[in-house]
């Protein structure tokens, strides 16, 4: 349980189970995933139709960034129109699945990673834009290139959180995904840095990251995001800017599908870390702090109330 | 133990356990009250002078004697933010907790992390070298464990950075 699931884990289970042959049931639910997305299952028309709905809060700038076709491309014959109050919707018939388990089992991992996929689309354009500047760029020498192309694309930015957002820029050797986040509490920003500094050190002390990406964080923007608006300016402290770059090999069409999934999981898994060490320093100082209680305890002078008897063996009784 | 630690503890051992002959002593200010003065200090006459021990500049104790009580007031080395957040964690844990730590003060003498308040009813009632005690491993635990915290968030912050940055490869 180190890494997070890309995958919804409650859409999953509850899918395999419907699928699996049951006796189709009504159902209603609301399910909850990182980001504030929020997933509506429902059986509006037939117990054996399931409407699956997700409501994104950025999702305006996804369709801008190419959300709709990337849905289009992975849920094409399930697309419905979208349920009011969410942002898409697909339905499955359940008397008119795959045949084969195997088919049955993508499927249901499919619809599963509906906000993977929609969250995906920035990602998508910006590693297809790298590829065509990366084209562009091999016909030029380094110092011939024409200003534009050394610039790179255009920033993309998606606000899928409150006051956190992803910032997607490609250039023609790399891919720059910069995460923002906000740290609530003192503790969370100190913790935050800690594990922060490990991940820009990983890279350089284990032999076996060579190839990871590079990682480097501050707590004022970076260049590459100048002029993007919106941006909270330097010395507010409880901003980092946390900036991951793809290099070529990450880029490749086979490693894509891959990178894209894992990255998107960077903020909850570093706030989940930060979280559970926070938990675990809770309980080893409760402990520490009973054992303090029995040390102080022992100060106690053990009571004397054990029955005295003469040598006889007849005992004595205060009368009250 | 680091050869500075253990006479910097035998020190403070010494000097707590002189400071604690304290008898029953009632207010001269009030009748029929009886407090503990080194708080109330109303009458300097039953106040003795108090004594600074010091390892370095961060970790220090204050023992305040008087006739009827003493207060120990401890300061926790704290070398950087990390240790900060650690020992004011582990404050509020045992103030919060003073009620059942009989001899603890909810609140710390100002400049310090954490006082203790010793009263002659406590002296009385319970074994007055076993408290000594309490305080003298008191000191030395808490610097433990807080160096223990901090290496473990050091290590886990590594391996989860680690982690993470392995299925790109």
């Amino acid at each position: 349980m180190l890494l997070l699931d890309y995958q919804n884990a409650l859409i999953q289970s509850l899918l395999t189970e419907r699928f699996s042959g049951a006796t189709p049931v009504s159902i209603d639910q609301v399910v909850s995933d990182f980001d504030g997305v929020t997933f509506h299952l429902s059986t509006p028309e037939s117990k054996s139709k399931i409407l699956i709905s997700i409501n994104v809060k950025c999702f305006k700038e996804l369709v801008q960034y190419g959300a709709q076709d990337v849905l289009e491309r992975e849920y094409g014959p399930y697309i419905v129109n979208p349920e009011p109050g969410y942002d898409f919707s697909v339905q499955v018939d359940l008397d008119n699945l795959p045949a084969e388990q195997e088919a049955r089992d993508d499927l249901v991992m499919k619809l599963a990673l509906l906000k993977r996929n929609a969250m995906a689309a920035p990602f998508e354009r910006a590693f297809d834009e790298f590829t065509k500047l990366a084209e562009e760029a091999s016909q030029y020498t380094s110092e011939s290139a024409p200003q534009g192309l050394q610039e790179g694309g255009q920033v993309m930015a998606i606000h899928y959180r409150e006051e956190e957002a992803i910032y997607i820029k490609a250039n023609s050797d790399r891919v720059t995904v910069i995460f923002s986040t906000v740290f609530r509490e003192e503790t969370d920003r100190i913790f935050g840095k800690v594990f922060l500094q490990e991940f820009v050190d990983a890279r350089r002390r284990v032999l076996t990251l060579q190839n990871a990406p590079q990682v480097l964080f501050r707590s004022d923007p970076p260049l590459e995001l100048q002029g993007v608006p919106g941006l909270t300016k330097a010395g507010e402290g409880a901003m980092s800017y946390v900036t991951f770059v793809l290099f070529p090999r990450h880029l490749t069409p086979q490693r894509r599908y891959e990178s894209i999934s894992h990255i998107q999981t960077f903020r909850d898994y570093f706030h989940y870390h930060i979280k559970a060490s926070k938990a675990y320093i809770h309980t080893r100082m409760r402990k520490r702090t009973a054992d303090f209680l029995q040390v102080l305890n022992r100060a106690r002078p053990e009571n004397e109330d054990r029955e005295r008897k003469t040598a006889s063996g007849r005992t004595f009784r205060v009368q009250a | 133990m680091s050869q500075s630690l253990r006479p910097y503890l035998q020190c403070v051992r010494s000097s707590l356990t002189a400071a604690l002959a304290i008898s029953n002593f009632a207010s001269q200010t009030s009748e029929r009250h009886n407090v503990p003065e080194v708080e109330a200090a109303s009458s300097p006459e039953l106040i003795l002078n108090p004594l600074h021990i010091s390892r370095n500049e961060n970790e220090k104790v204050l023992i305040e004697p008087s006739v009827n009580s003493v207060r120990i007031s401890i300061s926790i080395k704290q070398a950087d933010e990390i240790e900060q957040i650690l020992v004011h964690k582990f404050d509020r844990f045992l103030t919060q907790r003073a009620e059942s730590f009989f001899i603890l003060r909810r609140k710390p003498v100002k400049g310090y992390d954490i006082s203790f308040l010793i009263t002659n009813t406590h002296t009385e009632m319970l074994l007055k070298h076993k408290l000594v005690d309490f305080v003298i491993q008191f000191m030395e635990d808490v610097d433990k464990e807080v160096s223990e915290l901090k290496l473990f968030l050091n290590a886990r912050a590594r391996f989860v950075a680690e982690s993470f940055l392995t299925p790109f490869d």
